[in-house]
């Protein structure tokens, strides 16, 4: 079956944290100016307004901040998930995501677990940045 | 700084408000319209008496002049979010101080039921636009937004979801004595833990309703208003505060530090505490919304809504009743303009069965990226 999920709309700012999925690595944009790391991609940084910017690797660890769980599918290729969860990552830059986090147990999923980055290819384009528990 | 000069000076001289419900035949435009010519009636004035025109959720300012025949002097519009009531109200009271206009309109239409709005999946628009990046790991929506933050609360201070149950149950109750309510079956606490997860922890009855209505109001300037057919109800206090910085995600601190601002600010404009408030109405698209505004307003002391809205205190007769007509969970989704519809007819002793006797003072507030509150009075102050 084909993958029927949403996919993450391609554009051409956000290419390096595509492309660093595929080969398994967690890139940020970081400020040049400051060293805030921030994603999405921006022109100019928050923090100071700086243009100078740069992109570079995460070390993919943080932490769940909160969680939720999905019973209502708003896509169908999620109705076979539900329920589903959904983790509030901060990585340790700073810099917060939304993701999944595999291989943990709802009733065990807490705040403040520390966690790191896996990969998972959905489509030959395309790789998830999802999570699991730090060891 | 809070402008006590303003306090007072502009008043709402009429509202009016269309049925709620399923209104396929009414486009926005026709369910604005309607408000509108009930907002008109309300206070005596006809649409030449407008010179100022303030749209909400309407798609198109000129449009809707051109089908009123409105010629204003002050015209804007502004995105359909919630925030924008309490913005468009602000927005008009410094439209009259400054004399840009007399007499504004502020006109809201909704028909997102028949629409067929969601407001999850595909089409979310929810936060600063950005919600894309997320939708490949299943999330979207505001309900999800603030299913986050409450299981932060729960986590934190040991809120309870039979908690948020009484927040429901209190405004269900309230809506069950208003007949223009889209839901008016009371329910139990054991219905409401029975109902479905949307996204836990919040359950069906922890989130508004999807509904199509209209809402107007007219505010002019208190000398105007004092002779018109209905009592003038005074705007004593607003105040505003937005926090965009990391918006895409849930303030860690449930926007604590921003409604403190709006609250300092105001109290002082207006003169009062948060004990003085007769009734309020705070802005419920989930529960969890409740108690963040009830915290962040010093109503409780913070991590203490939970139990606090527990024993009562938001019901008719309790300590502070709080959204009278139902609210959004239970009586129309208007995005704020009908709780400030209600506040006025509350003032003006108006509402049958859940009036709140005596009430001399309400309090609107929203808790969102852009936090605003007003405070109307029976009196000027």
């Amino acid at each position: 079956m084909s993958y029927d999920k949403p996919l993450p709309p391609d554009d051409a700012a956000n290419r390096p944290f595509r492309d660093g999925a595929k080969r398994g690595a967690l890139m940020l944009q970081r400020c040049l100016d400051c060293g805030r790391h921030r994603f999405p991609a921006g022109r100019y940084c928050a923090a100071c307004r700086g243009e100078r910017s740069e992109w570079v690797a995460s070390s993919g660890a943080g932490v769940i901040e909160s969680f939720c769980t999905f019973h209502k599918a708003y896509w169908p290729g999620f109705e076979r998930e539900i329920p589903y969860d959904v983790v509030q990552v901060r990585l340790d830059e700073g810099v917060r995501l939304f993701s999944n986090l595999v291989g943990v147990p709802r009733e065990r999923i807490r705040s403040g677990m520390r966690v790191r980055a896996r990969f998972e290819p959905v489509t030959p384009e395309v790789t998830l940045v999802k999570f699991e528990e730090a060891k | 700084m809070p402008n006590k000069a303003l306090s007072g000076r502009v008043a709402v001289a009429g509202v009016g408000t269309s049925r709620y419900g399923k209104l396929p035949e009414y486009d926005a435009y026709d369910l604005g319209v309607w408000a509108l010519k009930e907002a008109l009636t309300d206070c005596g004035l006809g649409f030449e008496a407008i010179d100022g025109l303030i749209v909400n959720r309407i798609p198109d300012y000129q449009r809707f002049g051109e089908i009123t025949g409105l010629n204003p002097r002050y015209t804007t519009i502004t995105p359909g979010q919630g925030r924008f009531s309490g913005i468009c109200i602000q927005t008009a009271v410094a439209v009259i101080a400054a004399g840009m206009a007399e007499t504004v309109a502020l006109v809201y239409g909704n028909n997102g039921r028949s629409a067929g709005d969601h407001y999850g999946g595909a089409s979310d628009a929810y936060g600063s636009g950005g919600a894309g990046l997320w939708f490949p790991y299943g999330m979207t929506s505001p309900g999800a937004f603030h299913a986050l933050m409450m299981r932060r609360h729960m986590e934190q201070y040991g809120t309870k979801p039979e908690q948020l149950g009484a927040v429901a149950m209190a405004f269900r109750r309230h809506a069950s004595l208003n007949p223009d309510a889209v839901m008016r079956t009371p329910f139990t606490i054991e219905e409401y833990l029975a109902a479905r997860f949307i996204c836990e922890p919040l359950r069906l009855l922890d989130y508004c309703l999807i509904n199509d209505g209209g809402v107007a109001m007219i505010l002019t300037t208190a000398e105007r208003a004092r002779n018109l057919r209905k009592p003038p109800v005074y705007i004593r206090g607003f105040a505003q505060a937005a926090e965009f910085a990391g918006s895409t995600f849930p303030p860690e601190d449930f926007w604590r530090v921003p409604l403190k601002r709006v609250a300092d600010e105001v109290y002082a404009m207006a003169d009062t505490r948060p004990a003085d408030m007769d009734a309020l109405m705070i802005y419920d698209n989930f529960t969890p919304t409740v108690l963040f505004s009830l915290e962040g307003f010093g109503f409780c002391p913070v991590g203490e809504s939970g139990p606090w809205v527990a024993d009562g205190k938001l019901q008719l007769g309790g300590a502070f009743p709080t959204n009278t007509s139902g609210g959004h969970l239970s009586e129309s989704y208007m995005q704020g303009w009908a709780l400030n519809v209600e506040a006025v007819r509350q003032l003006r002793g108006e509402c049958g069965a859940r009036q709140v006797v005596g009430a001399e003072l309400i309090q609107y507030m929203t808790a969102a990226p852009v936090i605003t509150s007003m405070i109307y009075g029976k009196d000027p102050g």
